[in-house]
């Protein structure tokens, strides 16, 4: 023991020279290292505040320790550099020091990298379920490169191991192409504003609701009839959207959309000639009244309006008296607010007709005017609306059956005087004008499917 | 014993919707809900031929589909029995009949075999035409609800026959005709339900015109010149020398050919007689084409009805006639009778032309072959018209809405909230 430190202080007595070199240029560079950090780290502050870059603390947290050591290990290879130490010796120990570079500089990239996003996609709420997702495949990346430029430095072959890497990749690019396309069509959502939670979109497809939520691989729509639609986000994207923007006025109660199915009820009476069929008409109940006076109009919606009596048109037809049908064909029945008014208008002409003039033809067998009963069964439909928008898109769908429910059915069946539509608009929207319009507009004048665009076209005309 | 009948389904239901709307399918949907934990008994005397059992082959799949427990029964009857009830379905449709008290005898010995062989299981029980309508003597055992449908057309019917029926039909708890005019006076509540056709059978189905042109190849017609077309059997009920006739006058101003196209009726001794005497009135003019189509063409008669250019339905009597729905629903002009439930499918000048006789009928065809403009405004007007009133889905509607109408819902008032 003794032996071996007397040897190395004679070593140091002789070679002092070679060992104060290089502990000198190890503290120089040191020195110079707390001074450039000090006047790298002022300046950046300075400029951080200037530009309010956020970001500052945390880059500032992440590297102050580290830039340490980073010219700890420069010193170190500095001092090796002037040492007298032979070449391979200083070539291991520059091996040494460049892997401990790379580790360090690996881990703050890493974590620098991984904060500022952090930051960003805070501030981003959509992206934020998708953040612990980016965060990870950044913190591979970099240290994929890290370990890469490790065995570079070992001198480790890396071409194989880059080609490898690089079909690995290229085939989970492929294998994930949807998903990777979503993510940045997320990014691109939430950076460009286009749909945001809350806005009115209708989609390509037709189909339209309220944005729910904007994930990294979808957005969530909730439609008019509740239904949840997932919209991957590149559809969204590359499909045309029509973002109505944000609700209108929520009325003060939903509209509830119902339909109407008749069945027809057969009931076993048939009148020949005027007389019967008058007599029969006081007889008959209300909704038999209502099937003569409308199945015609809902059978054959498709048609030009033509008169939607029954009596009109077999008194016309089987008959034969066509003055007599006209009569009954000009019965508005827009004018008449119950059933019982309609009836006694219908019969009030045919007795007037049949004063002044005898009783005419009987029609042939087989063709006797058959009374038939419509038995209405009123169902929920999945639709509601909460303002005018979600109305008229509801009323773009519903079946000609709900239509006619609430305007026919609802006005002149249900005695309310008016149709529901109006109604609900007065009461529950407030727009007393846009009611007025729709209870003056007469629905027997249209086919159903253009009695539904023109509610439409008014409704629009006004929320525009 | 094998009376139950499984079916398959065939079409899903919502290859209806690209159709008839996705609403529409929904209110069947919460139509069929309303039934749910009821059992549809479905009774009638043959799962195979018929348009009963065609109906029902593509409706109760449907109504499963739907989730309503829906299952076919069948009676047993014999040759003799089935003899009987043909000669009850005649008397019915108003032709002379020899009905003896045998026969009413033998209906009623068959039954009762059946009211013991079937197996009574459902909530409701919907009978379709005579042949096992006195099933309803298990009503006062078992109770539930009984409908009976009746497919015939009995506007005029032999009273004797239908006195004899009518004694079963009124402890029904409903009936169902399919015309207006059908309806009778009875006891009971009656409701109106159309039969229909199935858009996505081969029957109805849009073809290519690969198909099309293949089918006129193989019976040798072309499509250089319009064609005018009539599918029905060889009867004399639909008048196919009426039609000829109509045919020539046509022809003298137009240069035009006609097809008709159709089989003969085992049961109808009578077809293979008038489809000879068609042959021999048709001889000699190389315009007139008369095609023997064999059972199970549907694809055949699809094409031609999709070939022609003005269809027509001359018949002297007719049933529902859903030849008509069918024609129409191809979205063609249709000249026809107005006889039997035609009417409810033509309105006159509006869905297609009316006529009364073969004068009327020429010039109806004259009218749609120099005015094609006209011709597929009529064509476009039927075929809404089917789709609102004459598709599967529609009967489906009324079949549901009947079953609701005859339990304790249906009972209070003409309005119903469900």
């Amino acid at each position: 023991m003794f032996d071996w430190l007397t040897n190395f202080w004679l070593w140091l007595t002789q070679n002092w020279l070679h060992v104060v070199i290089p502990l000198v240029v190890f503290l120089a560079t040191y020195v110079v290292g707390l001074w450039v950090r000090r006047v790298v780290y002022r300046a950046f502050g300075r400029w951080a505040v200037v530009a309010k870059w956020e970001g500052r603390q945390v880059i500032i947290q992440t590297t102050r320790a580290p830039f340490l050591h980073w010219f700890l290990i420069l010193s170190a290879f500095m001092a090796i550099e002037v040492s007298k130490l032979d070449f391979s010796s200083k070539a291991l120990a520059g091996k040494i020091l460049a892997s401990l570079l790379t580790i360090s500089l690996t881990w703050v990239v890493a974590t620098l990298c991984a904060s500022i996003l952090k930051l960003y996609i805070g501030k981003m709420k959509r992206l934020q379920p998708s953040e612990p997702l980016i965060v990870n495949v950044i913190r591979i990346t970099i240290a994929v490169v890290g370990a890469l430029i490790l065995l570079d430095i070992w001198g480790v072959p890396t071409t194989p191991i880059i080609l490898v890497l690089a079909a690995g990749i290229l085939i989970a690019a492929l294998a994930f192409r949807d998903v990777i396309a979503n993510l940045f069509s997320g990014f691109q959502l939430a950076q460009g504003e286009q749909v945001r939670v809350g806005d009115f979109v209708k989609l390509e497809s037709g189909e339209s609701g309220y944005v729910t939520d904007v994930t990294w691989r979808n957005t969530q729509i909730r439609s008019l009839e509740g239904n949840l639609i997932l919209v991957p986000n590149s559809r969204l994207l590359q499909g045309t959207i029509i973002n109505y923007g944000r609700p209108l006025k929520k009325a003060s109660e939903p509209f509830h959309f119902y339909a109407r199915l008749h069945l027809k009820e057969l009931t076993g009476l048939k009148a020949r000639n005027l007389s019967e069929l008058v007599n029969l008409l006081r007889e008959v109940p209300d909704s038999v009244i209502y099937y003569h006076t409308h199945h015609f109009l809902e059978e054959h919606h498709y048609l030009t309006p033509e008169p939607a009596s029954d009596f009109a048109l077999w008194v016309s037809d089987e008959l034969g008296d066509e003055v007599l049908g006209e009569k009954l064909a000009s019965i508005d029945t827009f004018d008449f607010p119950t059933i019982g008014a309609l009836r006694t208008r219908i019969e009030g002409v045919i007795r007037d007709y049949l004063s002044k003039n005898p009783d005419g033809r009987t029609a042939r067998e087989g063709a006797e005017f058959h009374f038939v009963k419509s038995i209405s069964f009123v169902l929920p439909t999945p639709y509601t609306a909460n303002d005018l928008r979600e109305f008229v898109e509801v009323l773009r769908q519903i079946s000609l059956d709900s239509l006619s429910y609430h305007i026919f059915e609802a006005r002149l069946r249900l005695k309310k005087g008016v149709n529901d539509f109006s109604t609900w608009i007065e009461e529950c929207v407030g727009d007393k004008d846009l009611a007025d319009r729709l209870a003056y507009l007469d629905p027997y004048n249209y086919t159903l499917e253009s009695l539904r665009s023109t509610i439409i076209q008014l409704i629009e005309k006004r929320i525009k | 014993m094998q009376n139950e009948v499984h079916l398959q389904s065939r079409s899903r239901l919502q290859d209806y919707e690209l159709i008839v709307g996705r609403s529409c399918i929904e209110e069947l949907r919460i139509l069929a809900w309303e039934l749910s934990g009821k059992v549809i008994q479905i009774v009638n005397s043959t799962f195979v031929g018929g348009g009963v059992a065609e109906i029902l082959e593509h409706l109760i799949p449907l109504l499963n589909q739907l989730g309503v427990d829906a299952r076919w029964d069948v009676i047993q009857g014999g040759e003799e029995f089935f003899e009987v009830t043909k000669k009850f379905h005649n008397a019915l449709h108003g032709r002379r009949e020899k009905i003896l008290p045998e026969d009413f005898a033998l209906f009623t010995e068959i039954t009762e075999r059946n009211l013991e062989e079937l197996r009574f299981y459902g909530d409701i029980f919907f009978i379709h035409d005579p042949q096992p309508v006195a099933l309803i003597a298990k009503k006062k055992e078992i109770g539930r609800n009984w409908v009976w449908r009746c497919h015939i057309d009995v506007s005029n019917p032999n009273r004797k026959v239908w006195e004899f029926l009518r004694g079963f039909v009124v402890n029904y708890d409903a009936a169902v005709f399919s015309a207006p005019n059908f309806a009778q006076k009875l006891p009971i509540r009656q409701f109106m339900v159309t039969p229909s056709i199935d858009p996505l059978s081969d029957k109805n189905r849009e073809l290519d015109q690969g198909t099309i042109y293949s089918v006129l190849a193989k019976y040798g017609l072309t499509s250089d010149k319009p064609m005018i077309v009539q599918i029905s059997r060889f009867d004399r009920l639909k008048d196919p020398l009426g039609v000829i006739e109509a045919f020539e006058m046509v022809r003298k101003g137009i240069d035009c050919q006609l097809v008709l196209a159709g089989g003969t009726a085992t049961d109808d001794p009578e077809s293979e007689q008038v489809l000879e005497e068609v042959r021999k009135r048709a001889e000699g003019n190389p315009d007139i084409h008369v095609l023997l189509v064999p059972p199970e063409s549907d694809l055949e008669i699809n094409a031609l009805q999709q070939a022609a250019t003005v269809i027509i339905q001359k018949s002297l009597k007719e049933g529902f006639g859903l030849t008509i729905s069918e024609a129409l629903w191809k979205g063609k002009p249709v000249v026809a009778s107005a006889v039997g439930g035609i009417p409810l499918q033509i309105k006159n000048k509006f869905t297609g032309l009316l006529c009364y006789s073969v004068e009327g009928a020429a010039y109806d065809l004259k009218q749609l072959l120099s005015n094609p403009e006209y011709a597929n405004w009529l064509g476009h007007n039927g075929r809404e018209h089917v789709k609102q009133n004459f598709l599967i889905t529609n009967q489906l509607k009324d079949y549901l809405l009947t079953f609701l109408a005859i339990g304790p819902l249906g009972k209070s008032s003409d309005i119903i909230y469900l």
